[in-house]
Order: structure tokens, then sequence, then C-alpha cells
């Protein structure tokens, strides 16, 4: 899968929010950071599509904000999970795992270990 | 949920916050990338300078995070709103223009037919209204009648009895009664009702109970009443307690038993019951006639219904009630009664027929039925035209949008949201149209009903003015998709082509392809208008001829009213003694300088009809039918009748020697020729078969109007009231010196003094009573008067606009023929054909139409024919003219386009 984000299906963006929150709480240019790290760089979320998703998920109730300090000092805008964040990615979760085996027994691909 | 309305609530109030609170966001955002670029050993510059290319453009950043907050959509409405209001506002007459017509044709539409629907077509409010036929019997029942759709009161029971094909059936007599409670005097309405009456209707009790059939078995043995549930809360104020006390009707103690279901008032409409008494105690309520306890089959009296059985229809049971009919016929037939009646009358009479008619229809729906369904066709012409206008305005508007929509395209609209303006703006204009439309519809019925009934029985007449939300949605809808049609589609299609040449062409061609479409609505329009036009011209023109009609004698200074001692349980000679002291009374009141009583009224559409005997042609009695009354002396003085031949009636016509007053028509029609006085006929009594010619003719009077206006007078022949065989209802006429109307409050106080238990009813002048005589007549002129002018007003904006866009598309053609030579009386010349082509082909295919629907309407006319050529000849010209004028100023402007400004417009 090539590495842009107009290439993300619908609703993956969301789960990659979702899980790179899931451990702790971050700003947009971490969260941006944290999903390249965790897909191997495959994916790179560029701010045009990052903060539509971040305020879109926050109106949803998944998000909420704060203002804090980031690495430099500089206030930054923190978003971390709600419940309802928590309790979506749950089930965005085994939805994936779902679709995944699904795709890969369609394809004829070997099983990975996730 | 919480999370979105508090999205929401930051929207509205606090988004100058939101847009700092982003705006930080983001500089923090490239600063940290920025940052994180040094680390890796980039310079400060170098990395601020990648870090600002690798986010994009802060400013679409900002606007994709605007673009989903909760909320945007409303803003986007209400930003639509105000373009859509913006652009209605820059074109006020296209606004106006369409906004009036879609008011005009959905308040038309509305009124109307809200009208209709509750006049003509409404069921009576009881169970199962539509399985409630009316029993009537086609024929002439040869005897006495209180109209055609009465039968007698033993016919009625036979019918009850001996028919399969009702569940129930009951019959039921209107009668006005005298009520007095403390001491107020009053007239009621009361429905004299059989015991089946409740049960058959499935009318409940309000209070107490209802008549039972209980109460019907034996005559005079239930002084009960049962009130109206309107009646007993307008005059009673709602009292409860009232159910178990006594009232008064006619003198005669009765007791409440109960108050019926609320909004029953009867089963006639257009006599809304007060109240209602069991028929056993006719002879208590009609003191003047018995008809129950004599058991007359020759007095036909009773209305009768029936509920048809489950599943039986109504021709079912007519077909199979006729055996029966004919067995009850053929027993009449050999009674006592009929032997004076020749044999071809008994076969005549062998051939009656039950007829079963729907049992909400009634004497008012019936005589509407016609006038309102003609009013409800030309509103519907009007929603057509209505609808072409529509089209047009939007089509001439076309272009201009076209080119708009290209525009807002090329700099970046999404189509959707253009359509959504667009939808907008539709919804706009239709909302405002709606809106007007059904404040006018409310207006126009209260209005009509005004106009067609007197002030105090607008309460009573169970007509609401509220406005049928079926036809409300039918012409919106109509009128929508017109405007969707013809306004959002040609301008939708127009965003679908190419956007540079629609810019580029800058001469406002547009869609040619729309102009014969425009010409088409034209010619629909002009022939829709001239059909209405035509139909306004012969509905007016009747009222004309019906008014110019007048009754033969002067209507100005005379005023009338009725009364009824005899209902307050006066005797005869009581009565008699009454009206002479009445008399005498009001001939002594200032101002009065005439008095005249007449038992039957005139011009209210009542007839007393009576079969004569002459001196010699004592065997055919049934055509000699003439109308007549019963009058005191002054009373052919007092209308203004005068006296040709012979005498009037004196004080001393009381002998037992009777005689007559007889018109013109009379003489002609049943005396020998030569002089009339001391001739004798005499009147057919079913009692007795031996009857002489005994009335003795000693006057004559001119032929006068008896019934109402359109009907030619009649045969008549007055009696004199002294001669008659009881008193009781009398009209009481009044000639005046000055303005009857000031007159009528002193004489209201002065019958109160006179005698306060009997009460007046129908005070009003002679012209009043004509004018309402006509009313319907009257209403239908105005109202097709109003919606022709419309109409004409509609085609006339409607052929202006085609020209006026023809002129503006041809600006250039026209300067270079102007160029070359062309006159300007040329120029007019040939745009003042194009626009006769289209009035002209409009005008033939309306006369085509208004030629072939003329006959639908000629019951409505009087004194000229349907196909009247100079009705359609003047609303053809009155046409013309007005489309003519229309044309000629777009013509005119085209002729004076200045060539050099033309050509260079391109």
């Amino acid at each position: 899968m090539a590495g842009s984000e107009s290439d993300l299906l619908q609703g993956t963006l969301d789960v990659l929010i979702l899980k790179a929150l899931a451990l702790q709480e971050l700003h947009g240019m971490g969260i941006s950071r944290r999903i390249g790290q965790m897909t191997n760089g495959a994916f790179d979320v560029k701010a045009g599509s990052l903060f539509p998703a971040l305020h879109r998920m926050e109106q949803a109730g998944w998000l909420t904000s704060s203002w804090g300090q980031a690495e430099t000092n500089r206030r930054a805008k923190f978003y971390s999970l709600t419940k309802t964040g928590r309790k979506h990615l749950q089930t965005e979760t085994e939805r994936w795992e779902r679709i995944s085996l699904a795709m890969g027994a369609a394809l004829g691909l070997r099983q990975e270990a996730r | 949920m919480i999370s979105r309305l508090r999205a929401l609530w930051m929207y509205v109030f606090r988004r100058n916050q939101l847009d700092d609170d982003l705006d930080e966001e983001l500089s923090a955002y490239v600063e940290l990338v920025s940052a994180e670029k040094v680390r890796s050993g980039m310079s400060t510059e170098e990395a601020f300078r990648n870090a600002r290319r690798e986010t994009g453009g802060v400013e679409q950043i900002r606007q994709g995070v605007r673009d989903i907050r909760v909320g945007v959509t409303l803003e986007r409405l209400v930003q639509d709103v105000r373009y859509g209001i913006r652009t209605l506002a820059k074109n006020p007459i296209f606004s106006l223009v369409a906004i009036g017509t879609l008011a005009l044709g959905i308040g038309a539409n509305t009124a109307m037919f809200s009208l209709l629907d509750q006049v003509v077509l409404s069921l009576l409010p009881v169970k199962q209204p539509e399985r409630l036929v009316r029993v009537t019997m086609a024929g002439d029942n040869y005897g006495d009648s209180y109209g055609p759709d009465r039968i007698s009161w033993p016919m009625f029971e036979d019918l009850r009895d001996g028919n399969q094909v009702f569940t129930g059936m009951f019959s039921v007599f209107s009668t006005s009664v005298t009520l007095g409670h403390g001491n107020r005097a009053e007239q009621a309405t009361a429905e004299l009702v059989s015991g089946s009456y409740f049960p058959v209707l499935g009318i409940g009790a309000a209070e107490g109970r209802t008549i039972a059939p209980d109460d019907d078995k034996v005559p005079d043995s239930q002084p009960v009443v049962v009130l109206s549930y309107s009646f007993w809360h307008n005059y009673f104020n709602g009292d409860r307690s009232i159910v178990g006390r006594t009232i008064a009707l006619n003198s005669y103690k009765m007791t409440v038993i109960g108050v019926a279901q609320p909004g029953f008032d009867g089963v006639q409409p257009e006599i809304p019951a007060q109240m209602f008494v069991p028929i056993m105690m006719k002879t208590e309520m009609t003191p003047h006639s018995d008809g129950l306890k004599d058991r007359r089959r020759r007095l036909a009296w009773v209305k009768t219904f029936g509920r048809l059985k489950p599943g039986m229809s109504a021709q079912q049971a007519q077909s199979s009630l006729q055996p029966l009919l004919h067995s009850i016929l053929e027993m009449e037939v050999q009674l006592p009664d009929f032997r004076q009646f020749s044999n071809e009358d008994r076969r005549q009479f062998l051939r009656n027929r039950i007829q079963l008619l729907p049992g909400s229809d009634n004497w008012l729906s019936e005589r509407m039925r016609r006038p309102l369904w003609i009013l409800t066709a030309l509103t519907g012409a009007v929603l057509l035209l209505a609808c072409a206008n529509l089209a047009n305005l939007m089509l001439a508007r076309a272009p201009a949008r076209e080119r708009e929509i290209a525009l807002r395209l090329a700099i970046g609209a999404a189509r959707a949201r253009i359509v959504r303006q667009l939808m907008v703006e539709t919804l706009l204009l239709s909302g405002a149209g709606a809106a007007l439309g059904l404040a006018l519809a409310l207006l126009a019925d209260r209005f009509l009903l005004h106009l067609y009934l007197p002030a105090n029985e607008v309460a009573e007449f169970v007509v609401s003015p509220i406005p049928d939300w079926r036809v409300l949605a039918l012409a919106l809808c109509l009128l929508l998709l017109t405007s969707l049609a013809f306004g959002l589609v040609p301008a939708l299609r127009g965003s679908r082509t190419e956007i540079a040449p629609s810019i580029k062409e800058r001469s406002a061609t547009g869609s040619a392809a729309s102009v014969p479409l425009c010409r088409l609505l034209v010619v629909i329009q002009v022939a829709l208008s001239l059909l209405l036009l035509t139909g306004a011209g012969l509905f007016v023109r009747t009222l004309r001829n019906l008014r110019g009609l007048g009754p033969g004698f002067p209507t100005d200074h005379l005023v009338e009213f009725a009364l009824d001692p005899s209902l307050n349980g006066y005797s005869n000679d009581q009565t008699e003694s009454f009206y002479e002291r009445l008399n005498v009374n009001l001939l002594a009141m200032p101002g009065v300088s005439s008095v005249g009583l007449s038992s039957m009224p005139l011009l209210k559409a009542y007839a007393w009809q009576h079969a004569i005997i002459g001196e010699t042609s004592a065997g055919e009695p049934k055509e000699a039918q003439p109308v007549l009354s019963e009058v005191g002396p002054g009373y052919f003085s007092t209308i203004g009748i005068p006296i040709l031949e012979g005498r009037d009636f004196t004080e001393r016509d009381r002998g037992p020697v009777k005689v007559a007053v007889i018109n013109q028509s009379f003489a002609k029609r049943y005396l020998p020729p030569g002089d009339p006085i001391g001739r004798r006929f005499g009147l057919v009594d079913d009692q007795d078969p031996t009857a002489l010619p005994n009335i003795e003719v000693i006057g004559v009077i001119p032929d006068t109007k008896y019934k109402d206006l359109r009907e030619p007078a009649p045969p008549q022949a007055y009696f004199s009231y002294f001669q008659g065989p009881s008193f009781r209802f009398m009209n009481v006429y009044l000639r005046t010196e000055g303005d009857p109307r000031q007159l009528e409050d002193r004489l209201q106080e002065r019958m109160r003094q006179f005698d306060s238990h009997v009460p007046i009813v129908g005070l009003e002048t002679m012209n009043d009573q004509i004018g309402w005589s006509l009313r319907t007549e009257r209403l239908v002129a105005s109202l097709s008067a109003i919606f022709g002018g419309l109409a004409m007003l509609l085609a006339v904006v409607g052929l202006y606009g085609v020209m006026a866009y023809t002129v503006t598309r041809r600006t250039r053609e026209m300067g270079i023929r102007i160029a070359l030579g062309a006159t300007r009386a040329r120029i007019i010349g040939m745009m003042m054909r194009e626009a006769s082509v289209m009035v002209l082909v409009g005008l033939s295919v309306g006369a085509v139409l208004a030629l072939a629907l003329a006959n639908l309407i000629r019951n409505q006319l009087f004194g000229l024919d349907p196909h009247d050529p100079w009705t359609l000849i003047g609303a053809s010209l009155s046409l013309a003219i007005a489309a003519g004028a229309a044309g000629f100023i777009p013509a005119a402007r085209a002729s004076s386009v200045d060539p050099t400004t033309a050509l260079r417009r391109e």
C-alpha cells in the first residue's frame, strides 16, 4: 500500500488516531509521528487530513483536548481518548481483525503475526 | 450528543475563540515540526521553511477544519437563505409577480374547495354517514305536500314495518316553536323525530339521555325535549341542572331529558335544529295542523331516512323497495280519497317510485352544488394559469441565471451547493406565496360565508373557514413542481454546459430553445383567460338581467317581518283579535303609511299551491294549480299592486260567501273569456269530493312575481284572511315614509311592548331580501369577475414578459435594421405582429373552448344564451386591447434602440 493519505481507506485514519492515543495523550505532531512509527513509516499523515479528523472526532466525543506544554516548552493542544473513544477503538479493532483475516484469505496471503 | 451540543454552542457563540485556538494549534504544529528538523541538524531558517512546506497551506487546513464543524450546515443554509432573499429582492417585480401568482393559485383554490367540500361534499356527523339514505317518493302524492321529498305518516309506517333493506328507519319534521324560559320568549327550531331517530343515527347524549323508541308510542304522551349541544351551550350557558327541569314550548310544559352529543345539529344542515321533540308531540308543537293523529295519506309531511343493511347498496335497496311501495299505492288508490281523480291520474299515481338519495344531501348542498362546482372549475383554470405564468417567469429569467451559475462554477462553487441554493430560493418563493395564499384563503372563506349567509347564521352554520389542507398541499405541490421544472432545470442544464461560452455570450441569448415554449405558454394563458372572462361576462349579465327583472311592484320603503301568535297557544279568536289590534297599532306608528298582512311570504321561494275546479271544468282539476295566499285589507295597496278591475278586500269580507282577488294570468288560464268579475271557482277538497265552485272573483290585479324573481309570474288567487280556515303564521308588510332601515329598531321595541310573548322573525327591508334572494348569482358573478380580471392580468403580464425578453434578445438585430433604414413604425409593426399571432391563436383556442364548455353553465344563466356572441366578442376585445398595450411597450422600446449602442454591446 502506498503511503499517500489519499489512499487511506475511509475510516482508517480514525482508527490510527485512536490507536496512537491509546497509550498517552499527544499533540497533533505527536500523533502524526506516532502513526508513522506504528506503521513503520507506511502512513505519513499530513496536517491537512489530520486536523480536520481530530476536530471531527472531538465533536463526536471520542477525543478530548487540553492545552499543555510540548517538548520545546511551546504551548500546544494535547488530545486524549475519552471513554467512548476507547470503546470505539475496541470495536474498530475487532472489525479490522475480521476484515484483514477475510481479505487475507480471499487474496491467498500468508497469515502474518500481528 | 453532549459533545456535539457543546461544539454547536461554541460554534454559535464563541466562533472567534474557536478560530484563535485553531490558529495557535496550527502554528504550534509548524514550530514543533521545525524544532524536530533543527534537532536533526538543519539551520533554524531552513527547518522553518521546510516545516511550512510540509504542513501545506494553513488556510486550506483551516478551511478543512471549519468544514467539518458542527453547525456549518446551518450556517450554509442561512447563507443560502440570505443570498436567496437578496436575489429575489434584486428583482422585485419578478418576485412580486411570482409570489402574487402563487398566492392567487393557492388561495383561490384552497378557499373555493374548502367551501365546496363543506357545503356540498361533507357528510353528516353521524355514525357511518355513507350508509344513511333519504327515502323519497318520485311522482305526485296527489294531495297536500310540504315538499317533494316528504311522504305521509302512514306511508312511513308501512315502509318502516315492511322493508327488508334497512337496519332502521326514522322520520323527522322540522318546525319553529316559541320557547318560553323565565320571562324570555324566543323562536327556536325544533326537529320532531321518531323514536328510532337517535339509535339509527348513532347519536348519543352529552347529558341525560336522548329520545328512545319508548317515547314514541302514544300521541301526546311524552312531553320531553332533548337540546342540541350548541343551543344548550349558548342559550342555557351549559347549565347541567337544566336536565330534569321543564321549559315551555308553545306554552306547553316540556321536560328536558338530555343534551345531544356535541357537533350534532340535526339532519338538515341548512336548518340547524336547536332541540329535538318526539314526533308524537306533533299536535302540541304545531297547533295549526295535525297529520299525525288524523293519519291522512294525502298529506306528505315527514322527511324519512333509512340506514342500509351491511352489504346492501343504495341501488339494490331502491329496486327491492319498489314492490313494497307499489302494494302500498295499490291500497291507497282504492281509498275514498281518490274517488275524485280521473283514471289517468290513478295510472299516473301507480307509477310513483321510491328514490333513495344520499342521506347527507340537503337543500343547501343541492342548490349550491352546481354553482360551487363551476367556481371550483374556474379556480382550477386559475391554478393552471398561475402555473403557466410561473413557468413563463422562470423561463424568462433562465438565461440570466445560466450565466450567473456558470460564473459561480468557474470561481469554484460546488454544483451541489448551487443546486441547494436554487432549491432554497424556489422554496422561499413558494413559501412566501403559500403563506400569502393561505391568508388569502382564510379571508376569502370568511368573506364568502358573509356574502352568502346572513351575519347571525354564520355562527350557526357548520361551515368552518379553515382551509382544506389537501387542496392547499395539492396546489402548493403543483406550483412547486412548476417552478422547479421551469426554474431549476433550465438553470442546471445551463450549468452543465461548457462554462466559458456561457460567460462569453454576453448578448443574453441564453437557451433559445425556451422561446417557443414561452410562446406556447402565452397562448395557453390567453386561451384560459378568455374562457374565464367569457364566463364572468355571462354571469355578470345574468345577475344584471335578474336585477333588472323586478318583482312588478315598487320595493323601496317596504319592510317586512313575520310572526305566529298561534304558537303561544292563542286560540283562533285570540289570534284574529291579535292581528286586528296589530293592524291598528302599526298604522298609528309614526313613519308608517300603510300595513298589509299575508299568510304567504313574497319572493321567498315558498308557494301554497292547490288544485281548483272551475264553473264548467269540474272533470279535470289536476292541471289547474294556481298559487294562493290569504291577505288582509290594505295588502295590495301596501305592496303597491293596483286593482285593475273590481275591488280590494274590506273588513266586511268575512261572511260565508267566499271572495277572491285574482291576477291576470289566473283569469286568462282558468276563467272563460269575458269579464272575470263575478265568476266562480272552487278549491279541490280531498275530504269532500262534492265541493262546489263557491268562491266569487271580486277583483283583478296585474301579474307580479310570487316565488322568486326568476320564475315568471304564476296564476295567483288571493283570499280574505278573515275567511281562511284558521289564523296563524302571518307576514307583515309596512310601507314607510322614509328609509325603512331607520324604522327597524323602533319597530322591534314597539312589537315587544305590543306583545312580549310573540317573537318577531325575519325583520328586513324588501330590497335587502331581494338582494339576498340573488346571493348565489351574486356570489358566482362577483367571484368569476374577480377570477376573470386576475386571469387577464396574468395573461397580459405573461405576454409582456415574453415580448420584453424577445426585444432584449434581438437588440442587435433591431440595431442593424435601424442602421439599414427601418423606420420606427416598421419595427413596432414587426414586433406587434409577433405579439398578435400569439394573442390571436390564444383567442381562437379560448373561443373554441368557451363555446364547447358553455352548455355546462346553461342552467346558471338567465335571460341570455350560453353561446351569447356579444359576451364572447366583448371578452375577446378587452383581452386583445390589454394584450396590445402589453405588447406595445416592449415594441416601442425596440424601435427606439440606438443602432450604435446596440452594435457596440456585442
